[in-house]
């Protein structure tokens, strides 16, 4: 009975049904038939409400802002890609959480509590409205993906996305938002949904909870895992479809704890314990699915690709150098040849060797999350393995450059430097450097202080790929610059477009250039290129030779050496010695 | 019957006299104050943070990681929600009517919240301090950048709050302040151009302390601003049409 029937129906603030048990059979007749409707009606209201509230929206656009750059600054790979998009959904998601308990409390925080058990819908029909309007909720997080696929796509992503990972990321917003539903009829104070989406955001932090080898088990995780840096996708990692089950799970428990919570009838909620235990079963089977171990087999295939890539790459041949791909990057072929192709075409001389790029993984192991369940001497084994792979090593072997995987980027400025900073290695190769002196095992790298083949490698760079002069002159610093010392002389340096990005792992680990070295590049590149390539012609031998001074290629260009101060000579008697505030020496770049 | 001439200030005298006697009546407003304070929405914050900090110090110390200050900040966001909610003034409407100003009843909660949230803050760099190893080589950052970042944070969530407060949403005025406060918190963390001068690094531990003093101080005149308005600003945008 209602209050509009002129019955007392206010005995309870959250029940409009009688007390002393189950309605009579007439008015049970009655009322379920428009049940449903009813229902559907309030989903319609609560949904609405719900893809219009600002709160949601304002997540929305957070969940964008937060994927727009996991897609569209490096490389996208799908395998990675598909489960970051997730970290926008979880910040929808702690929105959903917040909007749902906002307005399942509702009645209770606005003391309306007696004028809601007034109308013909019950506290626990609307509580299934608040649950089946959290499909408001999904346009937001479609939206996501959706964007977030669009980028990936328009900077050439790599692999296919991955269904059920994109699934799995709409079911956490649904799951936060039967959360926020559950503590909204229990907690009507709206820092009750604070703390929760507090809860939620912190679980997706975990690398500072215990527990690493369950990784997959909170409910999204965001910084511990390694997709970022695979060749390709691993089986099980992530255990997507198990994690899918494990948040669907979540949600139908945290419904049916709210529905428990405001059904008064005590058969009604002998109903809910059914779907209850199911979906507690289902929680705990999908744990343990995510729990189970990465099998050996495809672990060795990882630490093989990683180790030997040579065993697995496609390589290929164009302008005397050898591109070594990862099967799945194919398409980043045209992007690597255009800046090496460049520097080719305007050295001289014909290299000895052939020049190899080669892409690496520089994995890290051991890691919990991928290794857990195996034995520690099969983990010892994979970590040697590891160790060596050429990814991980100090320094490039002299006769490659490598690519880490994960760190090329997709477009825009950052890829004209990664342009660049390739062009300079495959320059630096040509022109010899940075030789046996390169830095290794923590030791600083060699600099090529007054050798004329640093200001020929850096102009053939710069003649590749055009970089601008605002950005090249960048490198020098502000006021006096950076300086190292080298042979007890301060020495300014010259940092590069590209330098800071982690693109491209130069052979021998790459040298220090120098200012005067790029001044003296500045002014070939001023030059006319037929004078300069006639001048490197007639003595290519000449200018490879370190002992070559910069002096001696700016006379046989007509050139004068570029007035900078970018040297100081230390006073005698004063060394450079390892310490707070001195650094140390770098090594001269020698044959 | 008129009344005697009196000389320029005389009328001023008993006027201002009049306006500041409500002071006389501070004490008898205390235990008033104290008893509508929201202390469980507070301590629940604190204690929240607090806990889970706790906790993740128990689990470092198995791990021997140390927590570093960003988890500090983390774990003080919940006593910075909750002091969203403090500022509330849930009978403004009558309160208004009597002789003591609306807003005192608002800044004696706040002052009453002030020694809660320092010792929440002592209590969890405690926490953080005793995750540090004694014998470590790097002296730990200090704390007062964090210390003037934590009240920046709050007072900023105040300002908020009480603008709220004083606006067509004030039923929801903490659960409006703090997702808004919490953006703009994250924006200035992440956004370059603040980030510069608020953030460190880059900025100094000395720059920082003082441009998160300053943020604070403008917010605390804004909150102070907020809570002597009179009216609730319910009028839509004039763009919009009736």
């Amino acid at each position: 009975m209602t209050a509009a029937g002129g019955g007392a129906a206010l005995h309870d603030p959250d029940a409009a049904d009688p007390a002393g048990g189950p309605a009579p059979a007439g008015l049970t007749a009655r009322s379920r038939a428009p049940r449903l409707r009813t229902v559907l009606a309030l989903t319609r209201v609560e949904a609405s409400a719900l893809a219009r509230s600002p709160l949601i929206l304002a997540g929305l656009l957070a969940g964008v802002a937060m994927v727009w750059p996991l897609t569209g600054q490096t490389e996208p790979l799908w395998w990675n890609v598909g489960w970051r998009i997730g970290s926008g959904q979880l910040v929808i998601g702690m929105t959903v959480l917040v909007a749902a308990q906002l307005a399942a409390g509702r009645a209770r925080r606005n003391a309306m509590g007696d004028l809601y058990a007034s109308f013909p819908a019950t506290a626990g029909i609307r509580t299934a409205g608040h649950l089946a309007g959290l499909a408001g909720a999904a346009p937001a997080s479609l939206l996501v993906i959706a964007v977030a696929a669009v980028v990936a796509h328009l900077h050439g992503a790599i692999g296919s996305p991955d269904i059920v990972v994109l699934a799995a990321g709409l079911l956490l917003v649904i799951a936060a938002g039967a959360a926020g539903v559950a503590i909204g009829t229990r907690f009507a104070h709206p820092l009750a949904g604070v703390l929760g989406a507090l809860v939620l955001f912190v679980s997706s932090g975990q690398s500072h909870l215990p527990w690493s080898a369950g990784l997959w088990l909170y409910p999204w995780e965001s910084f511990s895992d390694q997709l970022a840096r695979l060749p390709g996708p691993l089986a099980g990692y992530p255990p997507a479809g198990a994690h899918a089950v494990e948040l669907g799970g979540l949600a139908v428990l945290a419904g049916v704890v709210a529905l428990a919570v405001t059904v008064r009838p005590a058969r009604t909620r002998a109903w809910l314990a059914a779907p209850g235990v199911i979906a507690m079963a289902a929680v705990c089977l999908a744990g343990a699915v995510q729990l189970r171990p990465i099998p050996a087999a495809d672990l060795n295939h990882l630490v093989s690709e990683v180790a030997d890539p040579a065993s697995v790459q496609r390589c290929t041949t164009a302008s005397q150098v050898r591109y070594c791909l990862y099967p799945a990057f194919g398409s980043l072929l045209p992007s690597l040849e255009a800046p090496v192709s460049g520097v080719m075409a305007h050295v001289p001389g014909r290299p000895a060797q052939q020049l190899t790029i080669r892409q690496a993984v520089s994995l890290s192991l051991p890691d919990p999350g991928l290794t857990h369940g195996h034995p520690d001497q099969q983990v010892s084994q994979w970590v040697a393995q590891v160790q060596q792979a050429p990814g991980s090593a100090s320094v490039a072997p002299a006769s490659a450059v490598y690519l880490p995987v994960g760190n090329w980027p997709a477009a825009g400025g950052q890829l004209a430097d990664a342009h660049f900073d390739l062009a300079l290695a495959a320059a630096e190769w040509v022109v010899h450097l940075p030789g046996t002196s390169a830095g290794s095992g923590g030791r600083p790298p060699c600099v090529p202080f007054d050798q004329a083949r640093e200001a020929v490698a850096i102009w053939l760079a710069v003649l590749a790929t055009h970089p601008s002069a605002s950005e090249l002159q960048a490198g020098l610093g502000t006021g006096t610059g950076f300086f190292v010392v080298v042979q007890n002389t301060l020495v300014r340096t010259w940092n590069y477009p590209g330098m800071t990005g982690g693109s491209v792992m130069a052979a021998g680990g790459g040298a220090q250039n120098t200012a005067t070295g790029y001044l003296l590049a500045s002014a070939m590149a001023s030059l006319p290129e037929q004078k300069v390539s006639h001048v490197l012609t007639d003595a290519w031998g000449r200018w490879l030779n370190w002992r070559t001074t910069d002096a001696q290629l700016a006379a046989a260009l007509g050139l004068r050496i570029p007035g900078v101060p970018a040297t100081q000579t230390l006073s005698p008697g004063k060394t450079i010695a390892p310490g707070p505030g001195s650094g140390t020496q770098n090594p001269l770049c020698t044959p | 019957m008129t009344p005697a001439p009196v000389q320029d200030g005389q009328l001023l005298r008993p006027a201002t006299a009049s306006r500041l006697s409500w002071l006389h009546a501070l004490p008898l407003l205390v235990r008033p104050i104290a008893l509508t304070m929201p202390w469980v929405t507070l301590i629940t914050g604190c204690l929240v943070g607090t806990g889970y900090l706790a906790f993740l110090a128990h689990v470092g110390d198995s791990s021997r990681s140390p927590l570093g200050q960003g988890t500090v900040r983390l774990a003080f966001l919940p006593a910075v929600a909750a002091l969203a909610f403090v500022t509330r003034a849930p009978f403004r409407p009558l309160t208004q009517t009597t002789p003591v100003p609306a807003w005192v009843a608002q800044a004696g909660h706040l002052l009453l919240a002030t020694p809660v949230l320092a010792a929440t803050c002592w209590a969890q760099l405690r926490i953080m301090g005793g995750t540090i190893p004694a014998h470590t080589l790097e002296s730990p950052p200090a704390v007062y950048p964090l210390i003037a970042q934590l009240t920046g944070w709050c007072v900023v969530t105040v300002a908020v709050a009480a603008c709220v407060d004083r606006s067509r949403y004030a039923d929801l005025g903490g659960a409006v302040a703090v997702p808004v406060s919490f953006a703009a918190i994250a924006l200035t963390w992440f956004a370059p151009v603040t980030a510069r001068f608020l953030t460190q690094p880059p900025a100094t531990a000395r720059s920082v302390t003082i441009t998160w003093y300053a943020v604070a101080s403008a917010a605390l005149a804004l909150t102070g601003m907020a809570m002597r308005d009179q009216w609730r600003r319910y009028s839509r945008s004039r763009l919009r049409r009736p």
